[in-house]
Formats: C-alpha cells, structure tokens, sequence
C-alpha cells in the first residue's frame, strides 16, 4: 500500500519535473487548481414540473396572488440590500402596490375587505400583547419628545446667556445714574432726595423676610448657626462661673479637709 | 418523527392526515434553520436556509390581523424571470395561500404576504392593510429564505435546481474563523521570515575603513 503510493508521489514529481522542462510551471508556490463546481439548473425539467402541479382550474379569488413591482418607482432600481430602511421602503411600496391592485379585484367580486366595527373574533395577536406594542410605542414617542425638549433647553440656554448681559448692562446702567443724582444733589442741583426712595423700596421688597415661625421657635430651642464643637469646654469662664457642677463638688471636697 | 428518519417518512406522514402540502423546519447544531416546502404526493420540493427571523412577538411590529384572514400573496416582478423562481412562485401559492371558504378562515381580506427578491434571496414580510388607500403596518414574522435546491420529488428525487451563491453557515463561519486565525499565522509567519532573510548590511560600509585598528588598540578602547 505504502510503496504504491510512494509510485503515485514519485509519478506526479516526475510529472511536476517535465511540466517545469516543458515550461508550463513556473517557480514559486503552485496550487492544484480544482475543476469549476458545476451546479445544476435544469430549465426544462422545471417548466415541465410547473405544468405538471400548477392549478390552473383554480379562479384568481382561490389563489389571490398578485405580481407587482413596487409602486411609484419608474424603473426597476437596484437597492443595496445592506441598506435596512431603503431595502423595507421598496418591500412595504411593493406590498402596497399588491394591495391597490387586489382590494379593487376583491371589493369588484362583492366581497367586503374590511371589517366592521361589531365583527369580534380571535386575532393573530393577543390583546395582552397589543398593549405592550401600544406602550413601547408610546415610550418612544415620550423618549423622542423629551430629546426634543432637551435640544430645546440647550437652545435657550444658548440664548439666556446673552439675556444675562443684557442684564447685567442694565444694573450698571442704573448704578451709573444714580451716582450721577447724589453728585447732582451734593452739588446742590437736585433738592429732593426722591431717587433714594424708587432703590429703597426695590431693596425692601427683594429684603422681605420671609416668615416662618415654626422655625424661629425650633431656632430659638435647639440653637442654630455658631459654632457647637467647643461648647462644653473647661475654660476660665467654666470653672468661675458658680453655676456650675464641679464648681460645687470642689467645694464640697474643701469643707472636707477643713473639718 | 425520529432525528435519524430520512425525511421520505414525511410524504408517509402526510398522507396519513390528507396534507397535499407540507412546511417542515429542520433546526441544526441548535443554531441554524432550515425549511422545506413540498407538494407532497409527487413534488416539487425546495430547501431553503432561513435568515434573520423577526417574529410576531417582536413589540416594533405593531400590526395586527384576523386569526386565519386569507393573505393577500404580493410578489416581485423578478419571480417571473426564472424558472427556478416561477416554480417556487407557484409554490408559495399553493402552499401559502388559505383555500377561498376554508371553514377556519375569516370572511375579510386585512393582510398582505410580501415575496420580494434580493441578493438572490426571497424577502418574506406580513403587513396588515390598515387602510383600503393601501396604509400598511408590518405585523411579522419577517424572514428571509436562500434557496438551496429545488427537487423534483416531494423531499427527495433528481434535484432540478442548485443555488450556486448558496454558502452554507458551516462553511461561513469557517470562513470567518479563519479570518480571524490568519491574523496569528501572518504574524507567525513573519517571525520565520525574518529569521530566515540573510543579514545583509544595512549601508554600505569601507572594508579599509578599520585598517588600522589592532588588537591592542581594540583591548584599550
């Protein structure tokens, strides 16, 4: 077995060899090249095929099929099938262009293609589910909205910077010229101190404290603002004050050794 | 139905039941589908490899139809150039399409199937006609089928027809594993070649240049 295939091995070197002195190989790298697979399309047979099972007893209303191209599409465009939305496009304006051509075919047959309102019966789909469509159609509406709205509040916000200086020109504005009523009035021009009263009352307003008496009361009880960290401190006020505790103890402790 | 049955058992089962027409899906390596359609007592039958399934549970297909309404079959114009597809054409009518008076049918007509060439593929989508002015909403299961060979018989018999673009998944995910692998031997390969390129001088250099260096002048610098 071995030595015989050694012979074929030898024998195609040998071939190789010649092909090489004959000038039909080239050096470097050669490849067996296969022969081109051969695939079958037997035209005939299937036109016979066809014949043989096609109904053609059978009316349109049996079959309802319908060939079409794709509608509003002059010519027959190549869409690059890699392409999802275009390549859906042309399936959906296909179906559609079906669609126009058998509801006429149908409604002409007497035949209703739609279905009335009290028509019930069991659907592809369960109500169950048609809800969950509902709602995630929904959220994605909400989610495009809210994107909307926030590309909205950048905008504005783009825009309220500029409102903000035009602002703040306008306090500066207003400060300008009322340095310029007390220089009047040091100089003796204006009599009256009017000016004063129009800022006095803007401060007022702004200033109002707001009233919250629950919180004064809790402020008032608990304490609020200061520092609390050094409060129980022995310091020199602690231990003069009389009121304090040690203070007594010591006493105490002093009687103690003088009796 | 046995894994190990040869698939004639389905003419057998078929007419055990009065089916004149059969769909079989056929799961391999728990990852790739495949389907037949036949006519059952005498063919033709066609195998198809099934791609990129939606199906109706999807939530972005917001369609929705009479259980049983008779499909409105759309075909693409380039089913009639062929002869292999007029045949599958013809096919998908009669097996697709619900008889006229089928007692489990509806009496109202709310969906197209959608049979579209591309890339020599055949694009299957379900719309539900949503209005008579021909507004659609896709309600699914959308698919699409390569053909792989059309044969005379149902499920067997002389094969008429042989995608020639047809690569099967086995072989494409080779294909992309070695891909993948190629990255490795090239760097491999590389290696070895550098090892093997004699180490030729890199500029030209003066052979008297170091006449005069010797021994000792080596040893002391």
């Amino acid at each position: 077995m071995d030595e015989r295939e050694d012979d074929s091995e030898y024998d195609s070197d040998t071939e190789l060899q010649r092909a090489y002195a004959d000038g039909r190989l080239k050096a470097g790298l050669n490849i067996e090249a296969r022969p081109p697979r051969s695939f079958i399309n037997n035209v005939a047979g299937m036109k016979q095929k066809l014949e043989e099972f096609q109904r053609t007893d059978l009316s349109w209303f049996e079959r309802l099929d319908v060939t079409a191209a794709p509608i509003s599409s002059a010519s027959e465009e190549v869409v690059d099938v890699e392409d999802e939305f275009k390549r859906e496009l042309l399936f959906y304006r296909q179906a559609q262009a079906a669609v126009l051509i058998a509801l006429p075919k149908l409604s002409q047959l007497g035949l209703s293609t739609k279905r009335p309102e009290d028509y019930f019966a069991e659907m592809a789909k369960s109500d169950s589910h048609m809800v969950k469509v509902r709602a995630k159609l929904q959220e994605r509406q909400q989610a495009l909205e809210r994107s909307l709205k926030a590309k909205k509040l950048r905008e504005l916000k783009k825009y309220g910077k500029k409102v903000q200086q035009e602002v703040l020109q306008k306090r500066q504005k207003e400060k300008r010229e009322m340095l310029d009523a007390v220089k009047k009035y040091r100089k003796g021009k204006i009599e009256k101190l009017d000016f004063l009263n129009d800022i006095n009352e803007k401060k007022t307003k702004s200033a109002q404290p707001k009233a919250n008496k629950r919180r004064d009361w809790k402020n008032q009880k608990f304490g609020f603002g200061g520092q609390k960290k050094r409060s129980k401190r022995n310091t020199k006020e602690s231990t003069s004050s009389s009121t304090s505790s040690m203070k007594k103890k010591d006493n105490v402790t002093g009687d103690q050794f003088i009796v | 139905m046995d894994r190990k049955d040869k698939l004639f058992v389905l003419n057998e089962m078929c007419e055990m039941k009065n089916c004149n027409k059969c769909i079989y899906f056929e799961g391999k390596k728990k990852q790739d589908l495949y389907m037949w359609i036949s006519n059952v007592p005498r063919g033709p039958s066609a195998k198809f490899l099934v791609e990129n399934v939606h199906t109706m549970l999807e939530l972005k297909m917001t369609g929705n139809s009479l259980k049983g309404s008779r499909p409105i079959l759309s075909f693409d114009k380039a089913f009639d150039r062929a002869a292999h597809h007029t045949l599958l054409k013809e096919l998908f009518i009669q097996i697709f399409g619900t008889p006229a008076y089928h007692p489990k049918s509806q009496p109202f007509f709310d969906r197209v199937m959608s049979f579209s060439i591309a890339d020599g593929r055949i694009y299957i989508r379900n719309y539900q006609i949503v209005e008579d002015n021909a507004t659609l909403a896709e309600m699914g299961p959308r698919y699409v089928l390569n053909p792989i060979r059309i044969f005379e018989g149902s499920f067997g018999g002389p094969t008429l027809y042989q995608n020639p673009q047809y690569v099967s998944p086995n072989e494409h995910r080779r294909a992309i594993a070695r891909k993948i692998g190629q990255k490795y031997k090239g760097k491999l390969d590389q290696k070895m070649a550098r090892e093997l390129r004699p180490d030729l001088p890199s500029y030209p250099s003066d052979p008297l240049d170091d006449v005069f260096t010797t021994a000792q002048s080596e040893e002391a610098s």
